[in-house]
């Protein structure tokens, strides 16, 4: 390299470094305008020191080089391409290319990425016409040295030859392009590793309406979007702050990269919001701050962008069909083409109420707002007040656009879009672009609120996601559809106030909303509940173990209605559905829906979730620990409680509890204890036994009574948590009172011999009824009835025995049971007159229903064969 | 060098990776699967209609531990998986040949 070109290269090279070391100095628009600037006087300085140059003659074949792209824009961030066009009047020259040696390779040396493109004024033309990717970039062609005469020809040719005929097809292009790449790279303003070019929301969106006002008015800055009447005052102002910020992030991003690079993945993002300055604050993380700015200055360019074409007429055919052709029922508000707008503004002011109205008929007529009506209510909505809150016709305005059915296009987001929402409900303030730095929430929550509302409108629809065909069926048959919807709008609404549990945090917002809106206190209530508990399901689904019962009751007794649980399972798919694909698929679905149908079960079914069967538990708790005389003593009883199950909480009296810890205590490592009490009412005596749970206990128990002549007018069962078998057998003392005692200690020692596996009880037995006595002639001739029910429990197959008293019956039916594989788990006999209905909550040795038809049919015969045949 | 498969039941995950980090095992990999064993589907029936999940929703474990740690794991997982109720899962022990890390191309035990 020659002595003069090494000096440009070099001070090239010490300009950009100093201004690199400004970043933090500079507003990110002058950065990048210099950075354009220090590029030029390098070409300009090349231009004239070229060795090159002169050989070609300037006048003979007038040349010139130029910028185009961002660097014509003078948008030149660190890495970003320089484009350059070698434009030729007549013909390429053969010294075309040393000219490019000279003036290009010094800045590859430099690491710049450098396209060019050397060209004749017609070929420019040509390829442009044919390629709409070559003509892009012309349309921010910007002079930098040689022959300005020759630029000002390419800018009239381009005008004359292609814009002024092709200007729609061009136009079109642009806008076809621009939608195609927003499904290649997707909506930024949703996205955690949003694409800062390319996506929606993206510089492209900026660029897409910098060009047609190129195209369609020749503008030629930025600036005059607003001259020509594009944008706003105000929105121009809040564009270019938009734009500022992503230059900001874009040129950080490329300085921290080293390289060109246009997607924010997650290993700069903490960097970016540190070298942007962000702080924490209130438990936000600055990495969160900074990318919920980046979410809202992307959301606005991307609204400004869809408005531009709306208002151009540039979107495709909306999808949407006009319902009627009718006039909208208010007066203040018309159509105008296929959108609504305001008569006047003055009509705003009188009546603010319009504000919601132009939404509602929005809803109601499947037409959107006219940008200008968007710009109306977000002018106008300062008008919100408590009173306008408070309004019934509001409220009844707003149920109509939140109950709307999953509709083509998105009310509720609008009313976010154009921050009328916020106002309305001021508390969505502190949620509005909130995003949560993790892998799992796809969007900032404001948006999430609005995609759970969705999804669950389109549950029983062709657009519902989340597979769950119950979803649908229950949606279907829902009858507060609007409750729920509250909930699902308003359930992270809790995320606005940091360092609380948002659950709760919401629950309180939510209450202060819905009264200032006029709700009734138990309609406030349930959506409070909602969204309250509205991670209930999933929490328990994935930590505890669902297939145990007791994990349905605790739930059963939080939700306590069918109706509330049909609509927190709903806004809990919908919430899967709308928080990002980590959080939902099939597996959580499985999981999930079963969860949901054992919960549905226990309420519609069982007495267990009952309000006394919650009482009582916490009643038998107090009892409970209240005899305690230690600390330590109160710990174990602690324990001992929740080993309790809710079906002996709920029917065991509250001194027989005591009596049973008692009882437990005894135990120690015998196989079992018993206690055994007089009832003074009645002649009967109450033996609790209690042992470690094991299958047959309760037959060879009923067998031991049996075979010393002691008759079971009823019993029952229950099973603690830590395998402990409770029985409680209510008994006829035997005939014989004087010897009453011997009579026990036989039945203890025949029992023992029976568990030992000493004595085979039934064998004894049938010896025992074949000398005492044949079947009474008495008893009623009706046939016995087994049935097996699988439905009333998702945890237990309940086997009912309707049959006649004989000696041995319970023996007889249970042992049945044992050697038909099944343990029981609860059991409750009663005897009445000699009809006798048993009941026996079993599963099989594995603990598992037995719920196949097979099984059913083989427990009923195993026990139809031991029953006594009627004669 | 071996690999460990477990399946567990869902909730036992947390327990179980907490178990491991005990013995100062790092990495894993899990799944989320369903199938059925011992433990079969099941149906539920509600107003009326019959939902049947015939394939229980898991987690699968993976780890490739050294020869020698691997009973220390299994047992850990063992421990933390057990409810003592049916469906708690197996462990599979796998031998593997080779195992390389792909960013530096270190080989067995280092690799892992």
């Amino acid at each position: 390299m020659t002595k003069p070109y090494l000096q440009i290269s070099n001070k090239l090279k010490t300009d950009r470094e100093k201004l690199i070391a400004s970043i933090d100095r500079l507003p990110v628009i002058d950065f990048l305008q210099s950075h354009s600037l220090i590029l030029d006087s390098y070409f300009q300085q090349s231009f004239e020191e070229s060795m090159v140059g002169p050989r070609i003659g300037l006048n003979k074949n007038p040349y010139a080089i130029i910028a185009l792209g961002g660097y014509g824009r003078e948008e030149q961030c660190v890495h970003s391409d320089v484009d350059i066009l070698f434009l030729f009047k007549k013909h390429i020259p053969d010294e075309a290319v040393s000219l490019i040696q000279e003036i290009i390779y010094p800045l590859w040396d430099l690491g710049l990425q450098v396209g060019y493109a050397t060209r004749t004024l017609s070929e420019c033309i040509g390829l442009a016409r044919k390629d709409y990717e070559i003509l892009t970039p012309l349309l921010d062609a910007r002079f930098i040295c040689g022959m300005s005469l020759l630029f000002s020809e390419l800018m009239t040719a381009t005008r004359e030859k292609i814009l002024r005929k092709m200007s729609k097809k061009v136009v079109a292009w642009l806008v076809r392009t621009n939608a195609e790449r927003h499904q290649h790279f997707g909506d930024s303003t949703y996205l955690l590793e949003p694409n800062l070019k390319e996506g929606q929301g993206g510089l492209r969106d900026y660029h897409t309406m910098l060009w047609i006002g190129r195209i369609k008015m020749n503008i030629r800055q930025a600036r005059d979007l607003e001259y020509f009447g594009y944008l706003s005052h105000d929105e121009y102002l809040t564009v270019t702050e938009a734009l500022s910020f992503i230059w900001n992030v874009r040129n950080r991003l490329h300085l921290q990269a080293g390289r060109k690079i246009d997607q924010l993945y997650f290993e700069n993002q903490i960097k970016l919001a540190q070298s942007l300055n962000f702080k924490s604050t209130n438990g936000l993380q600055p990495v969160e701050k900074f990318l919920g700015t980046l979410h809202s200055k992307m959301d606005f360019m991307k609204q400004q962008h869809l408005m531009f074409l709306r208002e151009h007429a540039l979107t495709r055919k909306p999808r949407y069909k006009i319902k009627s052709k009718k006039n909208p029922g208010i007066e203040s508000i018309r159509t105008k083409g296929d959108t609504l707008e305001f008569s006047s503004s003055e009509a705003i002011l009188q009546q603010p109420g319009l504000l919601i109205n132009i939404f509602e008929e929005s809803t109601r007529m499947s037409l959107p707002l006219s940008a200008e009506a968007k710009r109306m209510v977000s002018e106008f909505s300062y008008l919100v007040n408590n009173r306008f809150r408070s309004s019934e016709t509001v409220v009844e305005s707003f149920e109509t656009v939140l109950k709307e059915p999953a509709p083509t296009f998105n009310v509720l987001r609008e009313m976010l879009n154009t921050g009328f929402l916020v106002k309305l409900i001021p508390e969505m303030k502190g949620i509005a672009n909130r995003i949560q730095y993790d892998e799992y929430h796809l969007y900032p929550v404001d948006k999430h609120l609005l995609r759970t509302v969705q999804a669950l409108k389109r549950f029983n629809s062709d657009l519902d996601e989340s597979g769950c065909s119950l979803c649908g069926k229950i949606w279907k048959g829902l009858k507060n559809r609007k409750l729920l919807l509250w909930a699902a709008l308003l359930h992270d609404i809790g995320k606005g106030e940091l360092g609380k549990d948002h659950s709760s945090a919401g629950a309180v917002i939510t209450r202060r909303i819905l009264k200032r809106f006029g709700y009734q206190p138990k309609d406030i209530d349930t959506v409070a509940f909602l969204v309250q508990e509205h991670l209930l399901l999933v929490k328990i689904a994935t930590r505890r173990d669902i297939h145990d019962e007791e994990t349905a009751i605790h739930c059963a007794r939080i939700i306590k209605k069918i109706s509330r649980l049909q609509m927190l399972y709903l806004l809990t798919v919908a919430d899967c559905v709308s928080t990002g694909p980590n959080a939902w698929n099939e597996w959580t679905a499985t999981l999930l829906r079963d969860f949901f149908l054992k919960i549905a079960n226990v309420l519609t079914k069982g007495e267990l979730a009952t309000q006394r069967a919650v009482k009582a538990s916490e009643h038998k708790k107090e009892i409970v620990l209240a005899s305690a005389t230690s600390k330590a003593g109160k710990e174990e009883l602690e324990k001992l409680y929740h080993y309790m199950s809710p079906r002996y909480l709920l029917y065991t009296p509250d001194e027989e509890i005591l009596t049973d810890i008692e009882l437990y205590r005894k135990l120690g490592d015998r196989s079992f204890v018993w206690d055994i009490s007089r009832n003074r009412m009645v002649d009967s005596r109450t033996v609790r036994i209690c042992a470690q749970d094991r299958p047959g206990l309760f037959s060879q128990i009923a067998g031991s009574f049996t075979l010393n002549n002691l008759d079971i007018l009823n019993a029952q069962i229950f099973t603690w948590r830590n395998n402990l078998a409770l029985d409680i057998f209510y008994v006829k003392p035997p005939p014989d009172k004087l010897f009453e005692k011997e009579h026990w200690e036989r039945a203890e020692r025949d029992f023992q011999k029976a568990l030992a596996g000493d004595l085979d009880l039934s064998a004894k037995l049938a010896e025992k009824i074949k000398t005492r006595r044949t079947i009474s002639p008495k008893v009623s001739k009706v046939p016995h009835r087994i049935v097996v029910d699988n439905h009333s429990s998702s945890f237990f197959t309940i086997i009912e025995v309707f049959t006649y008293d004989f000696p041995g019956l319970l023996f007889t039916v249970t042992d049945a049971l044992y050697r038909a594989g099944l343990d029981i788990w609860v059991a409750k006999i009663s005897t009445k007159v000699d009809q006798v209905v048993d009941v026996f909550y079993v599963r099989d040795f594995d603990g598992q229903k037995v719920d196949s038809e097979e099984q059913a049919d083989a427990i009923k015969a195993a026990i139809d064969a031991r029953l006594p045949k009627i004669v | 060098m071996k690999k460990i498969e477990a399946i567990i039941k869902p909730f036992k995950l947390d327990d179980v990776k907490e178990a491991l980090n005990e013995i100062g095992i790092q990495g894993m990999t899990i799944s989320e699967v369903k199938g059925y064993g011992r433990q079969k589907g099941h149906k539920e029936i509600y107003r009326g209609a019959e939902y049947v999940v015939d394939f229980i929703p898991k987690i699968k474990i993976e780890i490739v531990v050294s020869s020698e740690q691997a009973d220390a794991v299994v047992e850990k997982i063992r421990d933390a998986a057990n409810t003592g109720k049916i469906g708690d899962g197996k462990i599979f022990i796998f031998a593997v040949e080779e195992a390389i890390r792909v960013r530096t191309g270190e080989k067995g035990t280092d690799a892992i």
